[in-house]
């Protein structure tokens, strides 16, 4: 391993070039303005000393190595100080360490020509790829053929000896270009589209017509080429997608649901392929079976036999039928009949028992049937009158209540139900439960039972239906679903309300008492509680309208959703076609299918097909607003047309849109209202970008009100900039533009119609790009200043600058963690945090804003945002640990949390033993690598952790867990637990 | 720049490229600044200008009435013009006045390159002083055998603390500062040395210019000095070009010949020498070229007696290393500027567009930071330079007397300039000022309407 960077040169702006000759006789570098760098090899394949050469031309675009040259031989394409474009050869010569002037050259191409492809022998030479032209070049041939304008940012081989190539331009086509010739003379070049990907990054053809299109601004695709054109003339067919979210260019964190867990909405992707992308945390369904089925009522699944390991049967129960599926001998679901089961009517309950039989709970009956004759072996009926409301039943008991409170204990027996105990209670049962939790897995002491009227919960001891514990559950909402259960060894009952609650308590089960209820929201219809195991864990799926499963690490219940819309029921199905299944109903359809681990994004797509800038969510009219671009191509010019768009939150369609002027770019947007107003607002601000100047002079602050789904112009406001950026300010409104910060209040006039006014300002910036606020206090990002902090004195009504990050830092975007902490992220890939300094003994030191931390991420961070894509439950001490989600040019989402201090040096601790232990890919130091690093200085990485690292603690082998727990003084399940805990931050 | 910006979010234009775009920009519209004002508290030709290395935010002066100051270019003392022009006080001042304070013109003032709590100052009165930024004491002193021209310090030295100075006298003393004795003695100048300038790209390097139109080049580890700059060697000719070399495309490059073949290679230096591999071997014997002419292949350390090798006709007067260590401007007395090639030691023939020069004392030359532009003292102006092609990018006019030094932050893209009419002038990229005027409070503003 060597080190390739010089002390001299200047990095190449246009980008670094890394190639291989292919014969493998060296490398070449192109990283410094002037300066290539030459790695040979031996035959062995061992690096040997680099060395450089200097390049006369300053102006690198492209450089490859040619083929067939019995030395190696470079092609440079560069531009010139007229901005001409040229292509140049040159040997390498490895003894002199030097340049030989090349066999060819060729001035003057195409002005757009940015990219170079090495044609490998027999043909060999170059093909050079221009905005209007394509150029075959090679010592003794030069063929050129026009194209239709465009910027070919990609292109791929489709065959070995370099006769096809696929191009795919900035808009997203893809062409084939073909070298005709004979043997090995060209004799010409000829160019087809093909049809339209993604903008390709990168192109792979793999074989048989399969091509893998990279993109950076939109999802990779697998493609194929058909040999015959579709419909619309298409040769391309995407047969998968696979899903990239950058360029994250603004996103807001919402929490559409309103239950708790944030949503990221992403701006995703770039021109055509723009789009908006949710991502949400939870736990997905693969589906893998499911067929239509409306009404359904409840769900069971029940083995043929008591010792079989998978399900045979499922039962679903309609409102007048009961119907039974099984799987056939080719492992298809189709319907079949338990002749023993009352089949004209709805089931209540269903459930194997002991003695190879079968439980059926109608409203007028238990039944007991023998799951391999399927005959109908004992009957239990309801007294006329009281017909059976609920029931539940494990293998060896049913309890079931009937009309007038009367609650019926039964125990299976060999081909019989005895009834063992009858209680009357004084209301009516809503939900019942003996799922045995105790150390006999057939049979319950404790049953658990929901009440109508008295809202409460009752804990019963079993067989004699003595009631323990009696837990009013407070306001008016019924239980409707009760459940037992272990998790990690702690037994719990679960309460499930109308109203989408969820409470949760400690159940002791010897005594049977109650102790630390939490109560949770999941949803806001009745949930239905069910267990299911995966992966050898138990886990409680609670379907309701947003179905959520409820699990246990640590020791700690933890809720995480599924990503389906509403589950009526769900129960699991372990057939040995499916094993590990769920059943689930939903919506008119009963689905198999296995569940994901747990705590996984979910990212949903909304393809726009323009470009989207700037999003923000207004909670009121349940709208999100979004600035776009749409690019119009013409024959002639390239134009923008730039729109303010109000999308629904829900179906995310557009439902009103406002068109900007010529030349008008819509530049930020904010939903806010103002003082003295109870209205929201969506308050856009825009720039005039002529192109005869270099930096707006114009722009305008728009602001609109959602009246019936549209968007209504309000007011607007003419500013002498560019509204780089909005901010809500005590029921103000706070802009930056260009190099200043204005505030602007909103006034009513006489009229009665409003206008913003501005108050009061503040310049001294090159441009206020970033801004953001807390209280009376002002955080900008500068372009090129880093950090200022400046505060709105309301006496006299001026904005006053406080203190300042005197480093000359570039930033890309910035926000407030606390009052004295702020955040900044920069140009160069790092992250800082400045601390405001209000004890400083000097106006001097109180007027600068010191660095606290500095971290290399390396992400182009975009924005940051308050938030958590966890949901966060109140009596969790993650719950208390202030997030911030980043979203980032390569498409990354990340968290940044701010630790308590004890906790920051207990992990500091961990990440240094960790560096030891867990080597880097190609050996490479972590410490470096996230070393704070920019043009000026490299500084070690301070009050930052890494957490990926940390968390790759749980996925070391319990040797080197060992070792670090050694080195730590810390035991091993200490470190987990402490890991664990921050696990569950994202 | 909405538009950059814009192309930055998504990803388009690189961050690196971002910077460099937006800063040429703003170079282009350099101008004399209509917001900052920076008030000279000297009383003759400011001599001297340099804004620290750390954090870009002090600007040191110095000035032939003996007197050195320092002010705060990011923050301002106070605002005129209702708070729109900032203006900029000097911090402290050091004068004749001072105790240890020199007696004659300050010549050279320059910061510690490690951090801002020391500076440098040399003098007409034989002296070099080192003051304490702080407590504004002189904590060091070295006389020297003469008048003191220029100092200079390594910026990127790691393991050594010593100021190059060139004075009067025909030797180049550097002293340490670590110990505060005379470490070194450099021969070979004929006259007196008016510039002294370190390497960007070696800590061990030192070129020296004299009165003599020498320009040398110094490994302070060994004896001697490695390298004259001769003007008259010059483009080494083209690559060697293959026998078989075919002839490529005649009648396709019809149209290019007309145009003129390849102007970059016209424009930049022709040198076939190759630079070295890594930056940790940069021994400049290492550097020699490996093909050099039979001059070059002499001891080093007898260059220095057998060399008389010029640079330039007459004094050479100011030096320039590019921040990306390959090449050196220099500045003449014959009242050109030329740029050479470091690895080469080749005078590339750029032909700048300069009409004259200050031939009398020497001048301080800056580069903008990507070393597109070289910002030269031309009597009262002060030009800007296109560096590969020499043409005239922009010319300032705002001093009323000759132009001794300027300075370019590249954390700001300002120019500072200090000339003969004691003031130091700022030139910073276009604001927009008049926008600002006026949207001032809203009571002053008519009823605008939708």
């Amino acid at each position: 391993m060597g080190d390739v960077s010089d002390r001299i040169g200047r990095p190449t702006d246009n980008g670094q070039i890394g190639i291989i000759d292919p014969d493998c006789r060296l490398i070449g570098l192109h990283l410094y303005d002037g300066l290539f760098k030459v790695i040979p090899f031996d035959n062995k394949g061992q690096l040997k000393e680099a060395f450089n050469i200097r390049l006369e031309e300053l102006q690198v675009l492209d450089i490859k190595f040619l083929y067939g040259c019995s030395k190696p031989t470079i092609v440079v394409l560069y531009q010139d100080n007229k901005d001409a474009r040229h292509v140049k050869t040159y040997e390498v010569a490895l003894k002199d360490k030097d340049f030989v002037e090349g066999p060819w050259s060729q001035n003057n191409l195409d002005n757009g020509a940015n990219l170079l492809i090495p044609v490998p022998p027999p043909l060999c030479g170059v093909i050079i790829i221009g905005e209007e032209t394509i150029v075959y070049c090679s010592a003794n041939a030069f063929k050129a053929i026009p194209i239709r304008p465009s910027i070919t940012r990609a292109y791929g081989r489709v065959d070995a000896d370099g006769s096809r190539y696929l191009l795919g331009d900035h808009t997203g086509l893809l062409h084939l270009l073909v070298i005709t010739h004979e043997k090995e003379r060209v004799t010409g070049l000829k160019i087809e589209l093909l049809g339209e990907t993604s903008i390709a990054s990168t192109i792979s053809y793999l074989d048989n017509a399969f091509v893998y299109i990279g993109s950076s601004y939109g999802d990779s695709q697998l493609v194929k080429l058909n040999l015959q054109p579709d419909a619309k003339g298409s040769y391309v067919e995407v047969l998968e997608r696979y899903v990239n979210l950058g360029p994250i260019v603004d996103f807001c964190v919402v929490d559409l649901e309103r239950q708790g867990q944030g949503q990221v909405v992403t701006c995703s992707g770039a021109y055509k392929d723009g789009s908006l992308r949710i991502v949400r945390n939870g736990i997905g369904i693969n589906e893998q079976a499911s067929v239509e089925l409306q009404g359904i009522k409840g769900m069971w699944s029940l083995r043929s036999s008591t010792d079989d390991p998978f399900d045979t049967f499922l039962v679903v129960s309609f409102i007048s039928e009961t119907r039974i599926l099984a799987m056939n001998i080719e492992d298809e679901l189709e319907e079949t009949e338990i002749e023993g089961f009352c089949s004209q009517v709805q089931t209540l309950f269903c459930h194997d028992a002991v003695f190879n039989q079968l439980v059926q709970v109608t409203s007028s009956s238990v039944r007991l049937v023998n799951s391999t004759s399927r005959e109908l072996r004992n009957e239990w009926n309801a007294r006329p009158g009281y017909s059976i409301n609920v029931a539940t039943a494990n293998a060896t008991q049913v309890l079931l209540a009937t009309g007038g409170g009367h609650l019926v204990y039964l125990e299976i027996g060999d081909g019989v139900l005895t009834e063992v105990k009858l209680a009357q209670l004084e209301y009516e049962i809503s939900c019942l439960d003996i799922n045995p939790i105790g150390e006999n897995s057939n049979y319950s002491q404790l049953a658990a039972v929901g009440m109508w009227t008295d809202i409460s919960v009752r804990i019963f001891s079993l067989p004699d239906l003595n009631l323990i514990t009696k837990e009013p559950l407070g306001g008016e909402i019924i239980p409707r679903s009760v459940l037992l259960c272990v998790f990690e060894g702690i037994s719990y009952l679960l309460c499930a309300l109308g109203d989408g609650h969820l409470l949760n308590f400690l159940l002791n089960t010897s005594t049977g008492e109650l102790a630390d209820r939490k109560k949770v929201s999941l949803g806001t219809q009745p949930i239905t509680l069910r267990t299911f195991s995966s992966k050898n864990t138990t886990h409680v799926f609670a379907a309701s309208d947003r179905p959520t499963v409820i699990y246990s690490s640590n020791k700690k219940l933890l809720y995480s959703n599924v990503n389906l819309k509403e589950v009526s029921h769900m129960c699991p199905f372990n057939s040995a076609a499916f094993p590990d299944s769920l059943a689930i109903a939903k919506e008119g359809e009963l689905t198999i299918g296995t569940i994901d681990d747990i705590q996984k994004l979910h990212i949903r797509s909304i393809p726009l097909g323009e470009h989207v800038r700037r999003i923000c969510h207004q909670e009121q009219s349940r709208t999100f607003a979004i600035c776009s671009l749409k690019l119009n191509q013409s024959s002639t010019e390239d134009s923008e047309t730039h729109y303010i768009r109000l999308l629904d939150d829900q179906t995310f369609e557009f439902i009103s849109t406002y068109q900007l002027d010529t030349f008008e770019y819509a530049c930020s947007i904010l939903s806010c209202s103002f003082s003295d107003d109870s209205n929201v607002y969506y308050c856009a601000g825009t720039a005039y970008v002529l192109p005869e100047e270099n930096e707006p002079t114009k722009g305008r602050i728009l602001v609109f009100i959602v009246e019936d789904g549209k968007l209504q112009l309000i007011a607007e406001k003419e500013t002498k900039g560019s509204v780089y950026s909005l901010n809500a300010f005590n029921g103000k409104l706070l802009a930056g533009i260009n190099q200043k910060i204005q505030l602007y209040k909103w006034m009513l006039r006489e009229d009665g119609t409003r206008e913003l006014q501005s108050e009061c300002g503040h310049h001294g910036h090159i441009l206020a790009l970033y801004v953001q606020t807390r209280g009376d206090f002002i955080v900008v990002g500068d372009l090129m200043k880093s950090i200022s902090l400046l505060i709105y004195k309301h006496e006299e009504g001026a904005i006053e600058e406080r203190a300042r990050d005197y480093n000359a830092n570039w930033m890309s975007a910035v926000e407030i963690l606390d009052d004295d902490i702020y955040l900044g992220a920069e140009n160069n890939f790092n992250l800082f945090t400045v601390r405001k300094n209000s004890e400083g003994a000097t106006d001097e030191e109180r007027g600068r804003l010191e660095v606290a931390g500095e971290y290399h991420l390396g992400e182009f961070v975009n924005r940051f945002r308050h938030g958590s894509l966890v949901m966060r439950l109140p009596d969790s001490d993650v719950g208390q640990i202030p997030t911030v989600i980043f979203g980032t040019v390569n498409g990354v989402i990340g968290v940044i949390a701010s630790l308590p201090h004890e906790q920051y040096l207990f992990l500091e601790k961990l990440q240094s033993n960790l560096r030891k232990v867990i080597k880097g890919v190609g050996g490479l130091s972590h410490e470096q690598w996230r070393s704070f690093n920019n043009e000026k200085k490299v500084v070690d990485a301070r009050n930052f952790l890494d957490g990926d690292l940390i968390e790759s603690f749980l996925d070391l082998n319990r040797s080197k867990m060992d070792e670090v727990s050694k080195a730590m003084n810390v035991t091993v399940e200490e470190l987990c637990k402490r890991v664990e805990e921050l696990t569950r931050l994202h | 720049m909405w538009k950059e910006i814009g192309d930055r979010e998504r990803g388009i234009l690189r961050p690196k490229s971002f910077t460099t775009r937006i800063k040429s920009n703003r170079i282009r519209t350099l101008q004399i600044s209509n917001h900052k004002d920076i008030v000279s508290p000297h009383r003759a030709s400011i001599n001297s200008l340099q804004v620290d290395l750390t954090e870009g935010r002090y600007l040191l002066s110095g000035a032939a009435d003996a007197s050195a100051a320092v002010y705060d270019v990011q923050r301002a003392t106070d605002y005129e013009g209702g708070g729109l022009i900032a203006k900029h006080k000097c911090l402290f001042v050091v004068d004749k006045q001072h105790e240890h304070g020199h007696k004659y013109a300050i010549s050279s003032a320059i910061w510690y390159p490690v951090d801002t709590g020391l500076f440098i100052t040399g003098s007409h009165d034989h002296h070099i002083n080192v003051w304490d930024t702080n407590t504004t004491q002189v904590v060091m002193n070295f006389k020297m055998p003469g008048k003191v021209y220029r100092t200079a310090m390594s910026s990127l030295a790691t393991s050594h603390m010593l100021i190059a100075a060139g004075t009067e006298d025909v030797q180049v003393r550097l002293c340490d500062i670590a110990s505060g004795a005379f470490s070194h003695t450099l021969s070979g100048h004929r006259d007196g040395v008016m510039t002294v300038e370190w390497s960007t790209s070696s800590e061990w390097v030192l070129v020296t210019g004299g009165c003599d139109g020498a320009i040398r080049f110094w490994d302070i580890r060994r004896a001697g000095c490695f390298l004259v700059l001769d003007q008259s060697h010059s483009q080494l000719g083209r690559r060697p070009t293959i026998p078989e070399h075919s002839s490529t495309n005649k009648a396709l490059t019809s149209k290019s010949l007309s145009s003129g073949q390849n102007l970059n290679a016209k424009l930049r230096a022709q040198q076939r020498k190759l630079a070295n591999g890594n930056g940790t071997k940069q021994s400049p014997v290492g550097r020699m070229p490996a093909k050099g002419t039979l001059r070059q292949r002499l001891h080093p350390g007898m260059l220095s007696s057998l060399d008389r090798a010029t640079a330039h006709y007459g004094a050479v007067t100011g030096l320039k290393a590019t921040e990306d260590g390959m090449y050196l401007l220099s500045a003449g007395s014959d009242s050109r500027l030329r740029l050479w090639d470091v690895e080469s030691g080749c005078n590339t023939l750029v032909n700048f567009e300069t009409v004259r020069l200050q031939a009398g004392k020497p001048i301080q030359l800056a580069t903008s930071q990507d070393s597109a532009l070289v910002f030269v003292p031309c009597m009262t102006a002060v030009k800007a330079f296109d560096v590969w092609s020499g043409n005239t990018s922009q010319t300032f006019r705002g001093h009323y007397e000759y132009v001794n030094s300027c300075w370019f932050s590249s954390q700001e893209q300002e120019l500072y300039t200090g000339g003969n009419d004691k003031q130091i002038l700022v030139w910073s990229p276009s604001r927009l000022i008049a926008d600002e005027v006026d949207e001032g409070p809203a009571q002053d503003r008519d009823n605008w309407s939708d």
